[in-house]
């Protein structure tokens, strides 16, 4: 085992983290107004950098990298909060994109590499859970080898800014079935499609979309008809790992914003530093991030393995980040005293983001739950997973 | 020991709970039931009606137009007010000063101030804390010094609740900078005297509660000084001791574990409701063990006192009550998911405006703000870590 950087990937995040710092930090943001979440030049900067293309195969336009190049990169964005729709058009949107038509992808990935396509995956739906065959939008036969799409999907990360969605639709099958979900891609302001967008506590942006009778034909397929589900757990694997390691940014930043506060902040006479209940509370902060950290490589370890392992491996990462994110960033908040619980100061944010993290993808609750049922289910095979 | 409830108490809460069905309007309560600041205008509207039925201050005694009623008579009526939904009334005034007032204070000042707050008309403000004294309370800097029948007044204080909508703001000040606890005292002040300025601090649920309020040479009658000169110390612990009295908010907590259930019962997961998911009821049933725990405690708590309390109850329900209240408010989100990323705006003090409010069910505005609100239940009142260091001094020696 190796758990150094290459020299690319540390250019990657040294020049990530020197441009974040300079341009997209929390408190250039904080008095800007708010826009969606979005700044076209910037998005032009990440393309030109080669971000939306760092984890993305070469035949595709890509920089022939994989989810240690997305990893690396939320990483730094975490640390920043940053609030462009990276990980739903860059991560999300594109690897499910990658994974569900290889023709496609070759034609169109290239695009969203430029920067100049930002599809977003409208998958998601209001009784999902966590639960990624979880799919009530229709897709009804239509004659002539059409269908419209009937349904609503929520959470669409970076749709407010989209201009094509990947939506999953069911040709066949129950609301929980594998089989018989369909993708398609189709254009944002396409007849039948109405979009609604919603900020998040975190300031990052989202929508919900609704489909009322959107006409698709053959030609707006991303795969075959009724096998998308493999596609989208390609797609959230890689969405899962970007975003625990996002999460591991926001804990590392959080953590040392508190330490430097307690060097300065006095009270009785001294800085708040020298309590130890306090020094004793960092520690711990310390050793669940490092902890998460863990979790984090070792999901991507994992994501060769076959699709149980692999996915207990996602279940034990998002269960163990979430967990820790919530403790470091509320004790982060809480070692600040007042000042941890304004807007105008940094700390809180850090809580927001991870607190919108425990809503997506499913909770630690959820993950602990899919982890307790393979537990009963096949014990043996949980316990020997190594 | 006497577990048994007296029927008469069973009784009283029937009366109070026949009360709140007929008195209290549907709208104040959906807005006090949702986890948004209460709005002053019903606070003011709540206050006067329960005024008028003469139970404007449960906790008072009856010759100040309180009600004289029993600790677990107040608690009861504090329950069922908060499972109506009825919008908080003022604990500055009612819980926290009102007594202090009534404690210390001259015939003059008692007279100019109480009947206020009994009838919703003087909302208090906490001038306590200031950006140089936090935990260290007697820290703080703001000068009052005395010319001639006024105090002129400088300072800085932060963190005031509610300072842009109160009445009259309970200051602490240094009139004897040479001393430290001693050399503080306790000003009640107009907060439209001229001199003062009011800036708002805005919550990370994107809320206003709390304030930054500045003193430049604000002029104060001597008449509003509380008690005596560098007596103030005395006041001020009087004041946190009252509100910590009731920092476990039990009935509080137990609103919100109803709010969380009803919540659980409505969200689903392809179908089925989040409560029935296996992971999840055993949560919900962890924090009823704690606010049980937590509600027999404040029972003692509230008995105990009266024969002269020996264990410190005010600091361990604050650190246990607070906790809970963040543990309630995080699996509140969690059943709500998605609805628990939304930005709810707070709708402000004008009860009729409509919020443009993302998507959701009815439940969903207010819980992330108040959510996010609680992680200050911690740190207000006297942060925890404090808390335990007075448990540990105070009553375990160490
Ligand atoms: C929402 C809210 C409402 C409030 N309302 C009012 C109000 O109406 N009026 C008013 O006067 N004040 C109010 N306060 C202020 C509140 O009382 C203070 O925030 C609190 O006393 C903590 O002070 P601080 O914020 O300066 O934090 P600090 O005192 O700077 O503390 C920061 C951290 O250090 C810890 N710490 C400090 N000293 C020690 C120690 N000796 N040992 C171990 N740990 C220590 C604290 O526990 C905390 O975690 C409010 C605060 C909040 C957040």
């Amino acid at each position: 085992m190796d758990f150094r950087l290459t020299d690319e990937q540390e250019m990657l995040r040294d020049s990530a983290r020197r441009f974040l710092e300079k341009e997209c930090s929390l408190e250039q943001r904080l008095h800007a107004p708010v826009n969606g979440g979005f700044d076209a030049a910037r998005w032009a900067q990440f393309a030109e950098m080669g971000w939306l293309a760092a984890s993305l195969p070469e035949d595709c336009g890509g920089l022939g990298g994989d989810i240690v190049e997305a990893a690396l990169l939320m990483e730094e964005f975490g640390r920043n909060l940053v609030v462009d729709p990276f990980w739903g058009i860059g991560v999300l949107a594109a690897q499910t994109l990658l994974a569900a038509d290889a023709d496609k992808a070759r034609e169109l990935l290239p695009l969203l590499c430029a920067g100049e396509l930002r599809p977003a995956l409208a998958h998601h739906e209001v009784q999902s859970r966590g639960v990624i065959e979880h799919v009530t939008t229709q897709a009804r036969p239509a004659g002539d080898g059409a269908w419209t799409l009937h349904g609503e999907k929520t959470l669409v990360m970076g749709g407010n800014v989209a201009d094509r969605f990947i939506v999953s639709a069911r040709t066949s099958g129950g609301s929980r079935d594998r089989q018989g979900i369909t993708l398609f891609l189709i254009d944002a302001n396409v007849p039948g499609l109405q979009r609604r967008d919603v900020r998040l506590i975190d300031n990052r942006w989202s929508a919900e979309v609704t489909l009322d009778g959107v006409r698709v034909t053959s030609a707006d397929l991303l795969g075959a008809v009724g096998e998308g589900w493999a596609a989208l757990e390609y797609g959230h694997a890689r969405g899962l790992i970007a975003l625990c390691a996002e999460a591991v940014g926001v804990m590392e930043r959080a953590m040392w914003i508190t330490r430097d506060y307690l060097r300065t902040r006095k009270q009785f006479g001294v800085t708040l530093n020298t309590f130890q209940a306090l020094q004793h509370r960092m520690a711990e902060m310390l050793i669940e991030l490092e902890l998460s950290r863990s979790m984090v490589y070792r999901a991507m370890a994992y994501l060769v393995r076959p699709l149980a392992a692999r996915q207990a491996a996602l279940s034990v990462a998002k269960a163990r980040v979430g967990q820790s994110g919530r403790f470091v960033c509320a004790q982060g908040i809480q070692l600040h005293g007042g000042i941890g619980v304004t807007e105008e100061y940094s700390i809180g944010h850090y809580f927001k983001r991870m607190t919108v993290f425990e809503n997506e993808l499913g909770s630690a609750q959820f993950h602990l739950e899919q982890l307790a049922l393979r537990e009963c289910a096949e014990p043996a095979a949980a316990r020997a997973q190594n | 020991m006497d577990f048994k409830l007296d029927p008469a108490d069973e009784a009283f809460r029937q009366e109070v709970r026949a009360f709140l069905k007929e008195n209290l309007p549907p709208d104040l309560a959906r807005r006090g039931a949702c986890g948004f600041h209460p709005i002053r205008a019903d606070q003011r509207r709540w206050q006067r009606t329960l005024f008028e039925r003469g139970w404007g201050a449960p906790n008072w005694p009856v010759e100040y137009g309180g009600t004289g009623w029993s600790h677990l008579r107040q608690f009861i009526f504090d329950e069922e007010c908060a499972l109506a939904g009825a919008p908080a009334t003022d604990n500055g005034g009612l819980r926290m000063f009102g007594p202090v007032i009534y404690t210390y204070a001259g015939a003059e000042l008692k007279a100019r101030l109480l009947p206020g707050i009994l009838k919703g008309e003087l909302y208090w403000g906490q001038g306590f804390s200031e950006p140089g004294a936090g935990s260290d309370l007697a820290a703080l800097a703001t000068r009052a010094v005395r010319d001639g029948d006024e105090y002129v007044v400088n300072g800085h204080k932060i963190w005031t609740t509610g300072a842009h909508t109160c009445d009259i703001i309970g200051l602490l000040v240094k009139t004897n900078p040479e001393a430290k606890q001693r050399g503080i005292s306790f000003l009640c002040v107009d907060p439209a005297t001229p001199g003062i300025t009011v800036r708002p601090i805005i919550d990370i649920g994107e809320a206003h509660s709390l304030n930054e309020v500045f003193f430049d040479n604000v002029r104060v009658p001597v008449s509003n000084l509380l008690g005596e000169e560098n007596k103030g110390w005395t006041y001020a612990k009087a004041v946190l001791e009252n509100e910590r009295a009731t920092s476990a908010e039990v009935p509080l907590n137990k609103r919100k574990l109803a709010q969380l259930r009803h919540i659980a019962m409505h969200e689903r997961s392809d179908g089925c409701r989040v409560i029935d998911l296996p992971g999840f009821a055993p949560r919900l049933a962890q924090l009823e063990v704690d606010l049980r725990a937590l509600e027999w405690l404040t029972l003692r708590a509230l008995t105990e006192k009266s024969e002269g309390a020996v264990l410190p109850y005010g600091s361990l329900l604050k650190v246990r009550g607070s906790e809970l209240v963040q543990r309630i408010g995080e699996l509140t989100v969690e059943a709500l998911e998605q609805y628990g990323s939304y930005l709810y705006a707070e709708p402000g003090e004008d009860p009729d405006a409509k919020p443009d409010w993302p998507p959701g069910p009815d439940y969903a505005p207010g819980v992330v703000a108040d959510f996010m609100y609680r992680r200050a239940a911690t740190i207000y009142g006297g942060a925890n870590e404090v808390q335990r260091t007075i448990i540990a001094r105070s009553f375990l020696g160490l």
